[in-house]
């Protein structure tokens, strides 16, 4: 493959799916492997009662995401979710949560307490270690690969249609939105400037944008079904062929003893809690 | 109006370079058409005439003022943009709103646009149809329905970008009385297109791109007279002019009264001899 037809079927990827087609051993990776860690690191971190751990596990993210050669991205991508969010949840867990009993600082208005400030933490955590290996699999995850495994799996091919429909729609939106825009404006609605001229433009843009999906998801069943979508008594075959390495599986049992010793530790320490 | 369009370059962010140093003037109420393999760059040329997409270098004016130095928005006063799929443009629950929207958006002074209402309207062929919900329409009745909402803003410029896709005889009719009325009435009107047919007997100047540049630009009859020239970019003459080529004679015909006459002529050559 050329480097210019390489350079258009990266950009055509990107256009289609949140993937970005980087090689790297977390793209290499078996995608079920990913979906393990999303669910084996997020529940374990929620069930731990000390937030430690779950900020270990993000910074672990991190490694993985320099590893994916996408450290920037992922780095902005966090930072871009933690910062309003933290300070959402600070401001109503830490200022109002009925479970505040030791005062950190008086306002005046609203004392901060301890344990509510705990809490966020803990929650903002928690959702780092959710999203941002959600974040990781979407983008190092070819959705056509993903799907595979997941049938693999035992998923019904219906139910992982609705997968990959699920991860190309916010893409595929971003484009017809974009073509829409350009529409509108050729008709003389102002997008950009004031706040007021872009409220006038929404209604414009969001109206087209709604039906065309709606006529698309129309066309789209129409021409699934067409191509034996729908048949019964056939096993679908897969032009992706996946197989579990060794290595994989290691990382599978690693991933899932994670998950238990998180499990028997949040039962254990909520049993010497209360016991104490 | 005067388009000039000089050594214009467009590379889109994905690095692909779709114009490549196109140098080209348009003016006066000549139809001009614009053909091409797809990827030819036809539609990223005309999206530069009404700044949906800036110069990566070179420029664009429109009598004289560079494009980047006004908005979309702004330019849809003198240039109209028709675009292919009806269903991004239309939102307003009837026709006769959608025909309103344009206008007024543009500060069009309301007595106007209760003058040319019922005119596009007819032109249009949805002269008794202003009431009903454009998602009701057929699919040839929605590309009209775009095409008057353009024609509302009384622009100086009306682009259409494959316009005959999808129309049967009594749709491609129509746009023919479209075009005829756009430059009796002064105003140009640039046209992408694949139907040779379709371009050889409405438009006089052709413009024919080939991966980013000008392939051949001139009159129709000059322009299909070079089968060999066109075909590097994948356009053939409509058929009837490859017969007229393949018989020998010198000129393009479009016609079929032409062809005749043509070979009669030849005939009574011949017998002469």
């Amino acid at each position: 493959m050329s480097e210019k037809s390489k350079q258009a079927a990266k950009s055509k990827s990107k256009k289609t799916s949140s993937y970005v087609p980087i090689d790297s051993p977390i793209d290499r990776l078996h995608p079920m492997i990913k979906i393990y860690a999303i669910f084996c690191l997020g529940i374990g971190c929620a069930v731990f009662p000390f937030l430690w751990l779950a900020y270990s596990v993000v910074v672990f993210l991190f490694f993985v995401a320099w590893k994916a050669k996408m450290l920037t991205k992922f780095a902005g991508f966090i930072t871009a979710f933690a910062i309003p969010i933290t300070v959402m949840l600070l401001f109503i867990q830490g200022l109002y949560s009925p479970k505040n009993v030791t005062i950190l600082a008086d306002f005046g208005f609203a004392k901060l307490g301890l344990e509510g400030v705990l809490y966020t933490f803990k929650t903002v955590g928690t959702l780092l270690v959710f999203l941002g290996s959600f974040y990781l699999m979407t983008t190092t995850t070819y959705p056509g690969k993903l799907v595979t495994a997941m049938q693999d799996a035992g998923l019904n091919p219906k139910a992982g249609y609705l997968v990959l429909a699920s991860l190309n729609v916010v893409p595929q939106i971003q484009r017809r939105i974009a073509v829409i825009q350009e529409a509108q404006t050729a008709r003389g609605v102002e997008v950009t400037g004031k706040l007021k001229t872009r409220f006038t433009a929404f209604l414009p843009i969001i109206g087209p944008t709604v039906m065309s999906s709606l006529i698309d998801v129309q066309e789209r069943g129409m021409t699934l079904e067409i191509r034996g979508f729908g048949a019964k008594g056939v096993k679908p075959s897969s032009l992706t062929e996946l197989n579990v390495s060794p290595a994989e599986k290691a990382i599978k049992r690693v991933l899932v003893t994670f998950l238990i010793l998180c499990i028997a530790f949040a039962f254990s320490w909520a049993i010497f809690t209360r016991v104490r | 109006m005067k388009i000039e369009v000089q050594d214009l370059i467009h590379t889109y962010p994905s690095g692909e370079t779709a114009l490549n140093g196109i140098s080209l003037v348009i003016e006066g109420t000549t139809p001009v058409a614009v053909a091409g393999q797809n990827g030819s760059g036809k539609t990223t040329l005309v999206k530069h005439f009404n700044r949906i997409l800036s110069p990566t270098k070179g420029r664009v004016l429109i009598d004289g003022v560079s494009t980047t130095e006004r908005s979309t928005a702004q330019w849809a006063k003198k240039i109209g943009y028709v675009f292919q799929n009806p269903d991004d443009q239309l939102f307003l629950n009837s026709v006769r709103k959608e025909f309103e929207f344009g206008p007024k958006r543009t500060g069009i002074p309301p007595e106007k646009i209760e003058k040319m209402l019922p005119i596009v309207a007819d032109l249009c062929g949805l002269g008794d149809k202003l009431e009903i919900h454009p998602f009701d329409l057929t699919a040839t009745e929605k590309k009209f329905c775009t095409i008057g909402s353009v024609m509302m803003i009384d622009p100086n410029v009306v682009i259409f970008d494959e316009p005959t896709c999808g129309q049967d005889i009594e749709g491609n009719n129509r746009l023919i009385s479209i075009i005829r009325y756009l430059r009796n009435n002064g105003k140009l009107c640039i046209t992408i297109s694949h139907d040779m047919k379709f371009i050889a007997k409405n438009f006089e100047r052709v413009v024919v791109l080939c991966k980013g540049q000008v392939l051949t630009d001139g009159f129709c009859k000059d322009v299909f007279a070079k089968p060999t020239i066109l075909s590097q970019s994948f356009v053939s003459p409509p058929p009837i002019c490859r017969v007229a080529l393949g018989m020998g004679l010198k000129q393009s015909v479009f016609e079929t009264e032409e062809l005749v006459g043509c070979i009669v002529q030849n005939m009574k050559r011949r017998n002469k001899k």
